[in-house]
């Protein structure tokens, strides 16, 4: 109550930038609800950012962490989600419009390349060896897959359930639902289902990223759900202790109340392997799941850390600070503006060799 | 009884005895057990480093190494896996593994046995009668092991290094587990569940494999009363007794559901999306449509033409229809996306 911060009204605030990192220029005005760097294919870094206030905005990531706004689109509705083509050509951007579309970069244009029943929460793109498409997840209970040329569908999947979280790292999707639902998909000639599983999480699915083993295939996956935990699961374990679920995102509140926060976004790097988890409490958490130990966590943000990436090279991290909406609409601060960090992170995701 | 290891080199933990297939894994084990610092749970590297950390940051004494066997609790040798245990307890080890003495006996010199068999005698009671005294060491540090940190204690702790250590009834679990590699982590649980009571629920020693592995287990074969109570349960005790606090709304459905109902984004949603159904109906959005279609077919036609399965049927089918472009349109404006 009686906190300096709190008499001092017209001091600057403090910064927000608690971990002292790039800060890229003219965020979106709204939560940032997809974050992916451009691929390998392209020798620059293109960041892509979709929000809530519908926008999907793209910026040229300099090498000195500087970033240039090069163009932006404006969805029908909130986006969901956002990914790349594998030639790292075009976007698309998935949203509460119920449309994917896709924006090709070099010319600037915009086409609805899907469509579902309710709000798009997924959009991954799948390059094949004999053929590419685009996966879609919806709330509408199934997950299609796109030509991106014709309006219907190659083939439509029913869920068990509203399609929460999704990955794609060919040949392999893996997909959560509501109501913990948990599906592998082969994706080998032809999208099949290939596993069906029971949750190794008790609540709600929130993310879910495929990691790859040494010869970087991918051989499992890492699920993060509502209450504070992520589970590491292989798709076919050597050993059933292979799989295990960690705690992540929690603090001790006053009189040893611990408050448990949501994970709500991982990523793995694309280099060394390890992984790093963003949650609603603010903070971002780097982890060597084979060691099995954190390697770093940061400061607590002003907000929620949204989503978060890593660039193809694996040099660059972006996150995500913004509003998740877990404390519902009430802790909604419009005065509080949504904000996307750069960091360089290369060193501190390098497992540690003991 | 008479466990004999063929072989005096694994790699063994000189504050509790403690035996490992890898000296990788006694390091850490080493560092989550005996060189963590009980104020903010900060892994050292080596007992000095422990205490002087504690010196530092919290500006408080350690004296003992945490966990560790009475005879082996000196806070100030430098031991760093393998590294810097005296030579004599080293001789000793080695002397114990051949088979040298009886195996009910001694961990340590014959000198030490005293203070140590006093000490340790609690723990036995949670044991079976027919354990063997060497298993002493490995039980005696989990009585201060107190709450569980981030990571649980892993499963690496508990490799068939620590099965050998198991009471010969104990053992019908072992010839289980190449079964099981093969089943999912949920058909372990009812062989490891059923042991759990014989020993305290957060052991450090072999089947201290619960805590980690039974989460994943434990859901999948509970999933049905789980499922059941989940929407609602927001506030929740955990484990350790802590009560806490899901920083998450109740209701079984994604922030993102919840946030999408708001009127201020289905506002946006009704209006801009009439509107750009209107302007894509112009002929502006028809014509990149056309554009995007036949640069992409053009673009693809390689990937079509190098495959010779069903997809490629499916997608030169998808071709021809690619052609209908009017047909798209149609779909396109006045299909059931109307708001």
């Amino acid at each position: 109550m009686f906190g300096q911060q709190a008499l001092g009204g017209t001091t600057a605030a403090p910064s927000t930038n608690r971990m002292n990192d790039f800060e890229v220029t003219m965020p979106p005005d709204d939560s940032v609800s997809a974050l992916e760097f451009s691929p390998s294919t392209i020798s620059q870094n293109f960041l892509i950012a979709g929000s809530w206030d519908s926008s999907v905005r793209c910026w040229e990531v300099e090498q000195t962490g500087k970033t240039v706004p090069k163009s932006m689109k404006t969805m029908g509705g909130p986006v969901l989600d956002v990914c790349w083509s594998d030639d790292g050509t075009k976007v698309y951007m998935a949203s509460c419009d119920k449309q994917v579309k896709m924006w090709d970069l070099a010319s600037d244009q915009v086409v609805q390349v899907a469509a579902h029943d309710a709000p798009v929460k997924t959009c991954h793109w799948i390059k094949g060896s004999n053929y590419s498409c685009l996966m879609t997840g919806s709330w509408d209970k199934t997950l299609k897959f796109w030509d991106t040329r014709t309006p219907n569908p190659l083939m439509a999947i029913t869920l068990p359930e509203r399609c929460y979280c999704a990955d794609v790292d060919y040949p392999m999707a893996v997909v959560g639902t509501a109501n913990r639902g948990l599906i592998v998909y082969s994706l080998e000639n032809t999208p099949t289902e290939f596993k069906r599983q029971d949750s190794p999480l008790k609540y709600q699915h929130r993310t879910i990223s495929i990691f790859r083993d040494k010869k970087k295939a991918p051989t499992g996956y890492a699920l993060g759900s509502i209450e504070g935990r992520v589970a590491i699961q292989y798709v076919n374990p050597v050993n059933p202790k292979d799989n295990f679920t960690f705690k992540c995102h929690r603090t001790t509140g006053t009189a040893g109340y611990q408050d448990i926060y949501a994970v709500n976004d991982i990523a793995f790097h694309p280099v060394h392997g390890t992984l790093v988890t963003v949650g609603s409490d603010g903070t971002f958490s780097f982890w060597d799941k084979d060691a099995r130990t954190k390697l770093k966590s940061s400061e607590t943000m002003d907000q929620s850390i949204t989503k978060c990436a890593f660039n193809s090279t694996g040099q660059i991290f972006a996150y995500a600070v913004g509003y998740d909406w877990s404390k519902g609409h009430e802790y909604f601060n419009p005065g509080k503006k949504p904000q996307i960090f750069l960091r360089s992170c290369y060193d501190e995701l390098k497992p540690r060799i003991a | 009884m008479g466990r004999k290891k063929k072989k005096a080199s694994k790699p063994w933990c000189w504050y509790c005895n403690r035996e490992f297939d890898d000296e990788k894994i006694l390091v850490q084990h080493q560092k989550a057990k005996h060189f963590k610092c009980h104020i903010c749970h900060k892994k050292l590297y080596t007992g000095p480093g422990l205490s002087i950390h504690c010196m530092q940051v919290h500006k408080e004494t350690v004296d003992k190494v945490p966990n560790s066997l009475p005879n082996r609790s000196n806070i100030e040798i430098e031991i760093f896996g393998m590294d810097g245990i005296p030579a004599e307890d080293v001789r000793e080890h080695e002397r114990q593994k051949n088979g040298g003495k009886s195996d009910s006996d001694d961990d340590e010199p014959a000198a030490k046995k005293k203070v140590e068999i006093p000490l340790s005698a609690p723990p036995p009671m949670m044991m079976p009668p027919n354990m063997m005294p060497p298993m002493m060491g490995q039980f005696a540090p989990m009585g201060m092991m107190t709450n569980m940190p981030p990571m649980a204690p892993m499963p690496p702790f508990l490799g068939p290094g620590g099965i050998p250590m198991m009471p010969p009834h104990m053992l019908p679990p072992r010839p289980l587990f190449p079964a099981m590699a093969t089943t999912s982590a949920a058909a372990v649980n009812p062989a490891i569940v059923p042991q759990k009571p014989t020993f305290p629920a957060y052991s450090n020693a072999t089947i201290s494999a619960p805590p980690t592995t039974n989460n994943p287990s434990a859901t999948g074969n509970s999933a049905p009363p789980e499922g059941s109570k989940l929407p609602p349960s927001v506030p929740t005790g955990n484990a350790t007794g802590i009560t806490s606090k899901i920083m998450h709304p109740p209701e079984d459905l994604s922030l993102e559901e919840l946030r999408a109902r708001k009127p201020k984004y289905q506002q946006k949603l009704t209006s801009s999306n009439n509107h750009q159904q209107r302007i894509s109906t112009s002929g502006s959005m028809m014509q990149n449509h056309n554009a995007a279609v036949s640069s992409s077919s053009s673009m693809t036609i390689p990937t079509s033409s190098s495959t010779s399965s069903a997809a490629a049927a499916a997608q030169a089918a998808a071709f021809s229809k690619a052609q209908e472009v009017s047909a798209y349109h149609r779909y396109r404006n006045h299909s059931q996306y109307n708001y």
